[in-house]
C-alpha cells in the first residue's frame, strides 16, 4: 500500500512541475505521439488474493492524435503485462468430488489489454501536458495455476475501463522525444475460476513510465 | 526539406512503434524456468463423497510397500517404507480406526504402491533454411538426450465390506497421492509429513463406529 501512495505523491509531482514549467511552450505545434512504457502492476481486491505481488513485468505502447478541439486527443493502447508468485504447500480442493491438492504453486497471470483511448491534456502546447484519460477496450487474459509440470489454466477475454492520470513532458522545444508518466486505476469484467479461487471484476492500479516521439 | 524531415520522423515514429510491439509480442508468458517448481512433494487426495466412514472400524495394512518401476515390481521393506505404513496407522488410529487383529474381519485394506517412472526425451534445434540453387534444405543438428523421474505414491483404502463379487470389484473409498521430480532426494520426515498432510487435508476420514 505504500508504494502506491508513493506513486500517487510521484503523479502529484509531476502536475506540480507542470505548474512551474507553465510558461515554457513547446517551438511547434504537436499533432500526434507514440508512446512506449515500462508499465508496473498492483492488483487490488480479488486479483490481489489471486497474485499479491507487484509485478514490474509489462509494456505498454501507445499513440495519440490531436482532435480539432483544443487539448483532446484520441488513441490507442496496446500493453503486455505479467504478475506472478509462488506460494509454498497451498491447498485446492473440488469438494464436491471430495478432491484436495497440496502443493507448492506458481500463479501468474499473463495479460493483454487493447484499449481505445480519449485524453484531455490542459496545457497541450507546453513542455510539460498534463491529461487526464479514459481507456475503453478489452483484455485477454490467461490465468495459470503451475504445481510441478502441470499447467492448469483458463483463457478469459474481457471488458475493461481504465481511467488515467498522466503528464508528457518534452525534452525541448524544439525536441520531438519526450518522456511520459501515467497512472491509472483499471476496472475489467475479467474472472478467475480455478478449483475454488472464483474472483471477478479483477482491478488493478498501473504506473507506466515511458519516452515519448512527438509528431509536428 | 521540410517534408523529407516530417517523413523521416514519421518513419522513426513508426520505427518506435514497432520496436513496442516486438518487444510486447516477443516477452515469454511464462515465467523463468529457475521460477518454476521441480522438487516439491504434492499431495493429492480423493474420497468417496457417498461413504460414511463411521460405517467402517477395523484395518489391516500391508506389511511392504509395492514398488512398479519401468523394469519390475519389488517388495520394498526398508526403513523409509515402514515409516511410511507406520504413518499411515498412527493417522488411521488418531481417526477412531483400529487395527484388525484376528479373528477379526477388517474393514478397510490399506496398500501402498509406488511408481517410479523414467521418461527419457530427445530434444534438437529444427531450423530450415532456403538455399538459392539448391531449393529448401533442412539443416542438420545433434539430438540430444535427457530425462527425467518422477516417483509417486499411492495409498488405497480398500473397502472389505461392500464389495461387488458379481464383478470381481473392489472399492477404494479414499486414495491419497504423493508425488514429486525425483531430480533431487526426498528425507523420510518430509515423507511421512506428506502422509500427515493426505489425511489432514480429509477430515471426512474419521469414524466413531463402537
Amino acid at each position: 500500500m505504500k508504494k502506491i501512495y508513493l506513486i500517487i505523491i510521484l503523479v502529484f509531482f509531476a502536475m506540480g512541475v507542470t505548474r512551474a514549467q507553465e510558461s515554457t511552450s513547446l517551438g511547434y505545434k504537436p499533432s500526434a505521439y507514440y508512446t512506449f512504457s515500462w508499465n508496473n502492476t498492483f492488483t487490488m481486491g480479488d486479483f490481489n488474493k489471486w497474485v499479491s505481488q507487484p509485478s514490474m513485468a509489462g509494456f505498454d505502447i501507445g499513440g495519440r492524435y490531436l482532435l480539432p478541439i483544443k487539448g483532446l486527443t484520441a488513441g490507442f493502447n496496446i500493453s503486455w503485462q505479467r504478475v506472478s508468485k509462488q506460494y509454498d504447500n497451498q491447498t485446492f480442493t473440488v469438494p464436491d468430488k471430495g478432491i484436495a491438492i497440496t502443493a507448492t504453486n506458481y500463479r501468474f497471470t499473463w495479460m493483454v489489454p487493447f484499449q481505445a483511448v480519449i485524453a484531455y491534456h490542459f496545457i497541450p502546447n507546453k513542455m510539460v501536458s498534463p491529461y487526464i484519460g479514459l481507456g475503453i477496450g478489452g483484455d485477454y487474459m490467461e490465468h495459470h495455476l503451475l504445481i510441478q509440470e502441470y499447467d492448469i489454466y483458463k483463457e478469459v477475454w474481457d471488458f475493461s475501463l481504465t481511467p488515467e492520470v498522466g503528464a508528457l513532458i518534452k525534452f525541448g522545444p524544439f525536441s520531438n522525444l519526450g518522456a511520459i508518466i501515467a497512472f491509472n486505476y483499471k476496472w475489467t469484467t475479467n474472472k478467475i475460476e480455478i478449483y475454488e479461487t472464483k474472483s471477478k471484476n479483477l482491478q488493478m492500479l498501473n504506473l507506466k513510465v515511458g519516452l515519448a516521439y512527438i509528431l509536428r | 526539406m521540410y517534408l523529407n524531415c516530417k517523413s523521416m520522423k514519421t518513419k522513426f515514429g513508426f520505427l518506435i512503434l514497432g520496436l513496442g510491439l516486438v518487444f510486447t509480442l516477443g516477452c515469454t508468458k511464462y515465467p523463468p524456468s529457475s521460477d518454476r517448481i521441480m522438487e516439491d512433494l504434492a499431495v493429492i487426495t480423493q474420497y468417496d463423497t457417498k461413504v460414511n466412514f463411521n460405517n467402517y472400524k477395523y484395518y489391516s495394512i500391508a506389511n511392504s510397500v509395492v514398488k512398479i518401476d519401468n523394469k519390475d515390481t519389488t517388495y520394498l521393506t526398508n526403513t523409509t517404507a515402514m515409516a511410511i505404513l507406520d504413518e499411515i496407522s498412527k493417522n488411521m488410529e488418531a481417526r477412531g480406526f483400529v487395527k484388525a487383529v484376528t479373528p477379526v474381519v477388517p474393514d478397510f485394506g490399506i496398500q501402498v504402491l509406488y511408481y517410479q517412472n523414467t521418461t527419457v526425451y530427445t530434444y534438437s534445434y529444427d531450423p530450415w533454411g532456403y538455399y538459392p540453387y539448391w531449393g529448401y534444405y533442412y539443416a542438420y543438428y545433434p539430438v540430444y538426450y535427457s530425462s527425467y523421474t518422477t516417483g509417486l505414491a499411492d495409498i488405497e483404502l480398500v473397502d472389505l465390506k461392500v464389495t461387488d463379487p458379481t464383478n470381481h470389484r473392489l472399492y477404494i473409498r479414499w486414495n491419497a497421492f504423493i508425488r514429486g521430480l525425483l531430480t533431487g532426494s526426498h528425507t523420510t520426515s518430509e515423507l511421512t509429513g506428506a502422509v500427515d498432510q493426505a489425511f489432514t487435508q480429509t477430515p471426512q476420514l474419521i469414524t466413531t463406529a463402537k
